[in-house]
C-alpha cells in the first residue's frame, strides 16, 4: 500500500522555518488531547480496583482504600444479583462477533469477487442497490426485524443477531475495490484455460491474493458486532442471550436503581473486561485497522 | 495450480485467440461471456440473499406493519395513514428531530475540525510524538459506546465526578452536566471523544497520500505551513473530508446508545423522545405500540435517507463525485 509505505517519509522540519516553540506549542495541545482521550480510560483502570464508596468519594484518577479489583472481577463473574451472568455475555459476544463476522468476511468476499470480475446482467443494479443499503440507518432496520422475529420465533435465537450481522454492506464494498486492486485479470483468465472451474479460480487464485483485505475487513466486522447495542437490544430480552453491550447497560439500570449495593465498580469492571480484548487486538492488529478506516474513507 | 503456472500459460493463450479464423467469433465468444458471467450472479447471490431476508423484507413489513392499528379489544384493523399522522403530529417526535439536528450541526464540524487539525498536523511532522498520540486517539474506536457512556456519566457525575470537581475548582460552582442546558453539550462530549480519532485517522492516510513534491514545491515558492496545510495540503483530500461530514452527519441523526445509557444513571435528563431513534425504541419496544414505532422508525429512515440523497446530490452538483 503507498499510502502506508510512506508514512515513515516526513519533509524535514526545519524547512517550514518555523518560530521557535511553535513544535512545542502544538506538542501540548496535542497531548492535551490525549490526555483528553486517555482520562475515562485510566478513570476505568483505576476505578475498577475499588470499593462502592470509594469510586464515589475518593480522587477519580488516583487509587485509594482496599484493593478490590479481584473482589469485584470474582463478583461480575457471579451470578450479579440476578441480572444474569457475565461470563455468559462474555461467550455470547465472542460468538457473535466470531459467526457473524466470519459470515460476514465470506459474504463479502464471495460478493466483492462477483462484483468485481463479472459482468452479469444486471450487475449494476445490484451493486447501486447494495450501496444504497448503506444510507439506510441501523434503528430503521432493528424495529422491523423484530417485528419479522416475532412472527417467525427468532427473538432470543442467536441466529436473529447472527445472520443480520453477516450483512455487510461496506464489506462487500471494500472487497470490491481490494479484488479490484489485486487480483489481475489475466491471472484469471490463464487459470481459466488451465481448466480450473470458477468456485476454484475463486479459491485457488484470488483468495490467497486478498487475504489483507480479508483480515480487514473480519477486523471491522468483529468490532461492529463486539460493540453493536441497538439491534441486541431490541432482539434478546432473556438475559442469557444478552451480549456485553446490553448486559453492562442492564447491569447499569441495577447498579443505579437496585437495592444491592457493591455493584458499582462491579459494573466498571465489567466495563474493563469488555474493551480490553479489543484493546489487545487493536495494538496486535494496527494496521489492518488503518487499512480499513482507509478504505472506508474512498466509499461513494 | 500455482500462480507461476497461470502466468507462463497466459502468452500462449492470448496467441490462441488471435489466431482464431475470423468467422462469426463475436456471437460465440459473448455466448461464452455471459455463461461464465452467468457465475458473477452466483458468487453475488448468497450476499444479495441475506440482504433480502435480513434487510428488505423486515423494512417492507414494517411499511406493511405502519398502516395497521392493534388494540387490545378488537384486534387488528386497517388503519391507513393514522400511525403517520400521529408520529408526524407529535410534538416528541419533532422535539428529538430539532435536537438531533443541533447536535449533528455542533458535533460533526467540531468533530471534523479537531481531527483535521491533528491530522494535519501529524501529516506535517510537526508534532512530536506523532506515532504514540495517533495510537491514543484512535484508542475510543475499540471502546464499545454503552462503555463509553457508562464512563462518562461517572466522570461528570455531579458534586462527585472529578470533572464537577474540576468545574467547582476553577469558579464554576454547582454545575450539572446532565441538566437540561447542558445535556446536549455533554452528549457532544461523549460522541466527540468517541469519533475524533478515527475521522482523524482517515484524514491523516488521505494527507499521507499527497505526494511529497506538492509540499516541496509550495515550500520552494515560499508558502508557510499553515499555507500548506489549509491551502494546499487540506484542499487535495476534500473528498475524505466531504464523506466524513457525510458519515457523521448521517450517524447523529441516529443519536441512540449514548442518550439511552445517559438515562440509567440521569432518568431526568433524557426525556421519551430525547432523539427519534429514542421514540421509535420507546414507542415499540417501551409502550408496546408496534404499529406506532414501526411508522415512526420508516419516517425516520425516510428523513436520514432524504438527508443523505440531498448531500449526494449537493456532492455531484459541485462536482465532488470523482
Amino acid at each position: 500500500m503507498k499510502a502506508a509505505s510512506r508514512t515513515d517519509d516526513f519533509v524535514p522540519i526545519h524547512l517550514y522555518g518555523l518560530r521557535r516553540g511553535t513544535v512545542t506549542l502544538i506538542t501540548a495541545v496535542a497531548i492535551l488531547f490525549a490526555l483528553f482521550i486517555l482520562a475515562p480510560l485510566v478513570w476505568l483502570v483505576i476505578n475498577a480496583t475499588k470499593t462502592q464508596a470509594n469510586v464515589y468519594q475518593s480522587f477519580g484518577f488516583w487509587f485509594s482504600g482496599p484493593f478490590r479489583l479481584f473482589d469485584n472481577l470474582s463478583t461480575l463473574f457471579k451470578n450479579v444479583s440476578g441480572v444474569g451472568v457475565y461470563a455468559k455475555w462474555l461467550a455470547n459476544t465472542v460468538i457473535y462477533a466470531l459467526v457473524g463476522g466470519v459470515g460476514a468476511t465470506v459474504l463479502s468476499a464471495l460478493a466483492g469477487y462477483g462484483f468485481a470480475r463479472f459482468a452479469f446482467r444486471g450487475s449494476k443494479a445490484v451493486f447501486y442497490l447494495v450501496l444504497s443499503t448503506l444510507l439506510v440507518p441501523i434503528t430503521a432496520v432493528a424495529l422491523p426485524l423484530y417485528l419479522v422475529y416475532a412472527k417467525v420465533h427468532l427473538i432470543n435465537s442467536i441466529w436473529g443477531m447472527v445472520l443480520p450481522s453477516m450483512v455487510a454492506p461496506v464489506g462487500v464494498y471494500l472487497m470490491r475495490t481490494f479484488i479490484d486492486a489485486s487480483v489481475p485479470r489475466e491471472l484469471i483468465e490463464a487459470a481459466r484455460i488451465d481448466g480450473s472451474s470458477e468456485l476454484g479460480v475463486f479459491f485457488r487464485i484470488a483468495l490467497p491474493l486478498i487475504v489483507p483485505g480479508l483480515v480487514t475487513v473480519l477486523l471491522l466486522s468483529v468490532v461492529a458486532i463486539w460493540n453493536n447495542y441497538f439491534l441486541p437490544l431490541i432482539i434478546f430480552s432473556r438475559n442469557s442471550t444478552y451480549p456485553l453491550t446490553v448486559g453492562l447497560a442492564s447491569l447499569s439500570h441495577a447498579a443505579e436503581t437496585g437495592s444491592k449495593s457493591e455493584l458499582v465498580p462491579v459494573l466498571i469492571a465489567g466495563g474493563l473486561v469488555t474493551i480490553a480484548p479489543l484493546i489487545a487486538l487493536f495494538f496486535v492488529l494496527e494496521k489492518y485497522f488503518r487499512r480499513g478506516a482507509l478504505q472506508g474513507s474512498l466509499t461513494g | 495450480m500455482d500462480h507461476k503456472t497461470a502466468l507462463r500459460t497466459r502468452p500462449s493463450a492470448s496467441a490462441q485467440v488471435q489466431e482464431q479464423p475470423d468467422v462469426a467469433p463475436l456471437p460465440r465468444r459473448r455466448r461464452a461471456g455471459v455463461r461464465r458471467d452467468g457465475y458473477g450472479a452466483l458468487f453475488v447471490s448468497p450476499f444479495v440473499i441475506a440482504l433480502t431476508l435480513f434487510m428488505i423484507v423486515p423494512i417492507g413489513y414494517a411499511v406493511y406493519d405502519s398502516l395497521y392499528t392493534t388494540k387490545l379489544i378488537g384486534g387488528t384493523s386497517f388503519a391507513g395513514l393514522d400511525n403517520y399522522r400521529q408520529v408526524l403530529t407529535s410534538s416528541q417526535f419533532w422535539d428529538g428531530a430539532k435536537r438531533v439536528a443541533i447536535f449533528a450541526i455542533v458535533q460533526v464540524p467540531l468533530t471534523i475540525g479537531l481531527a483535521t487539525f491533528f491530522a494535519a498536523v501529524f501529516d506535517a511532522g510537526v508534532c512530536r510524538f506523532g506515532k504514540a498520540l495517533r495510537t491514543i486517539y484512535f484508542m475510543p474506536f475499540a471502546v464499545p459506546a454503552v462503555v463509553a457512556s457508562v464512563m462518562w456519566s461517572f466522570l461528570l457525575l455531579p458534586k462527585l465526578g472529578p470533572f464537577s470537581r474540576l468545574a467547582d475548582a476553577i469558579g464554576f460552582h454547582n454545575t450539572n452536566f446532565f441538566s437540561s442546558r447542558l445535556i446536549v453539550p455533554t452528549v457532544i462530549l461523549i460522541v466527540v471523544w468517541e469519533w475524533t480519532g478515527y475521522n482523524m485517522t482517515i484524514l491523516f492516510t488521505s494527507l499521507r497520500s499527497v505526494p511529497r513534491t506538492v509540499t516541496e514545491a509550495a515550500l520552494l515558492d515560499g508558502a508557510s505551513l499553515w499555507t500548506i496545510i489549509w491551502r494546499v495540503k487540506v484542499p487535495m483530500v476534500r473528498p475524505a473530508i466531504v464523506m466524513l461530514c457525510f458519515v457523521n452527519t448521517v450517524g447523529a441523526l441516529q443519536l441512540f446508545t449514548e442518550p439511552q445509557i445517559l438515562a440509567a444513571f440521569q432518568p431526568q435528563a433524557v426525556s421519551f423522545g430525547f432523539t427519534p431513534s429514542l421514540y421509535v425504541y420507546n414507542t415499540a419496544i417501551g409502550s408496546a405500540e408496534y404499529n406506532l414505532g414501526a411508522a415512526a422508525a420508516v419516517v425516520l429512515g425516510v428523513l436520514i435517507g432524504a438527508v443523505s440523497i440531498g448531500s449526494m446530490a449537493l456532492r455531484r452538483r459541485s462536482g465532488e463525485f470523482a
